[in-house]
């Protein structure tokens, strides 16, 4: 049984997957947010933006193939959502698309340079709550043991079939899939809270952390930071 | 029933006897009405973290068991939650791995990648690193192979705790158990020497069991 993992080549050691992973947070943050605020029409802008993430893209060492394939399988999401807001005009639209697409191709750089365990360490020292932190944590972990409950579920069901039943008869069968899915995750999570009590837990989780913020991280925060100054508040040879 | 340091208990009974149930109420994750007592402590609300501490739970399934993302987080939540001091905690993931028979490179790895057999040493790991007085393990071998079956009873056997094995192979019990309790229906019918009880094929049949292979007059 196969899954596809979000964090696939988190554990390449390029210079992005050294840095800490609050560093990539808040950096790759600002830049999305720069993206998004980027007015429609100011192509250059655009142009370096997109520049700088293939930049980054190619010091991840992510190969381009797998960033390629990512993006276009949220490529009609995107497309979908740029259609919902016609009355932009071309020009508004065509910008509504490069900031999706670049905002997404940031997020595939920093889940693909960060280990997802990190990321979460990187969201809690940065002040996410622990209910949230851990929650996702659980989700993460738990992702792919549901995955493969319910390729095993299909599997039995495909063997108990013959041919193709009627549409009615099908979604009763995936309804009750689906509940029986429903009522195993509930024992499960029941299960996960006994082991957690076994081992102590009173309500706190309790974070692993090794401190590793150093002048790397401050240099791609403060390149990153003078990027976006430049985009913005112009730079006397920057074309307006 | 008492249970002495160092002894090695089995519990055996059939699916549904209750075993799991029994277990989880030496440390007070179930509280039922009767009296438990832990290294001379009455088992009660209010000294259930200590209580915890002594005793290691270790689940039938791993994937129950490890919930942190990285082995190392799920080595380190136990005893970060009993409070041991942070600098002792990567001594102490390191030597549960060894202990566990794992190599060190396992810590930064995530538990949906690793084997079965992986799997479960890890949740064993995350028990022992909690160094508890007392082992409680719930069908430590199921869907196990063959070699890491051999591996894990080793592993199981060469460890100093008391040990309470809550299963229904019964030649797992006669190879590591010296006492045995039969349980059935919520119950225990039967506690005495392994071999006098798992060869007395009566007794073994009315509970839903069976005389082991090895201990069969030919």
């Amino acid at each position: 049984m196969r899954h596809s993992f979000i964090d696939r080549f988190a554990n390449l050691d390029s210079p992005l997957h050294l840095l800490d992973a609050r560093t990539k947070l808040v950096g790759f943050t600002a830049l999305i947010v720069a993206v998004l605020l980027i007015q429609s029409g100011r192509d250059f802008v655009f142009f370096s933006y997109f520049f700088l993430i293939a930049i980054l893209a190619g010091i991840s060492q992510i190969p381009l193939g797998f960033i390629v394939r990512r993006t276009l399988t949220i490529l009609p999401f995107i497309i979908l959502a740029t259609l919902a807001a016609p009355w932009r005009g071309v020009a508004g639209l065509g910008a509504l698309f490069l900031r999706a697409i670049l905002c997404l191709i940031i997020l595939i750089i920093l889940t693909n340079t960060t280990r997802f365990a990190e990321l979460l360490r990187g969201l809690r020292r940065l002040g996410c709550p622990q209910i949230l932190a851990s929650n996702l944590g659980f989700l993460y972990r738990y992702l792919f043991v549901l995955t493969e409950e319910i390729l095993r579920m299909r599997q039995a069901r495909d063997c108990r079939r013959v041919g193709h039943a009627a549409l009615k008869k099908e979604l009763s069968t995936l309804g009750s899939m689906l509940g029986t899915l429903l009522v195993r995750s509930f024992e499960r999570a029941e299960r996960m809270y006994n082991a957690m009590l076994s081992r102590g837990y009173a309500g706190e989780f309790p974070v692993v952390d090794p401190h590793r913020f150093s002048w790397p991280d401050l240099a791609f925060l403060a390149g990153i930071a003078l990027f976006v100054w430049v985009t913005f508040f112009g730079f006397p040879v920057l074309p307006a | 029933m008492d249970v002495r340091i160092g002894e090695r208990v089995a519990i055996v009974g059939p699916s549904g006897a209750g075993k799991s149930t029994l277990l989880l109420h030496l440390n007070g994750v179930l509280m039922g009405t009767g009296l438990i007592r832990i290294m001379g402590q009455t088992l009660e609300q209010k000294n259930l973290q200590q209580i915890r501490k002594h005793v290691g739970l270790v689940f039938q399934d791993p994937n129950d068991q490890l919930f942190c993302p990285t082995v190392y987080e799920d080595i380190a939540f136990g005893p970060m939650n009993l409070g041991a001091p942070e600098k002792e905690i990567p001594f102490r993931v390191e030597k549960s791995l060894s202990d566990s028979g794992l190599d060190q490179s396992m810590r930064s790895r995530t538990s949906h990648h690793l084997s079965l057999g992986e799997r479960k040493r890890v949740a064993l790991a995350s028990v022992l690193a909690m160094d508890p007085a007392i082992l409680a393990l719930d069908e430590p071998m199921s869907n196990l192979d063959p070699r890491n079956r051999r591996h894990l009873i080793e592993l199981i056997a060469s460890l100093p705790a008391t040990l309470i094995l809550a299963t229904h192979e019964m030649e797992l019990v006669l190879a590591l158990c010296t006492r045995t309790a039969v349980m059935d229906r919520g119950k225990i019918w039967a506690d005495g020497n392994t071999r006098d009880l798992l060869s007395n094929a009566d007794l073994m049949h009315e509970h839903g069991l069976e005389v082991p292979l090895s201990l069969k007059k030919t």
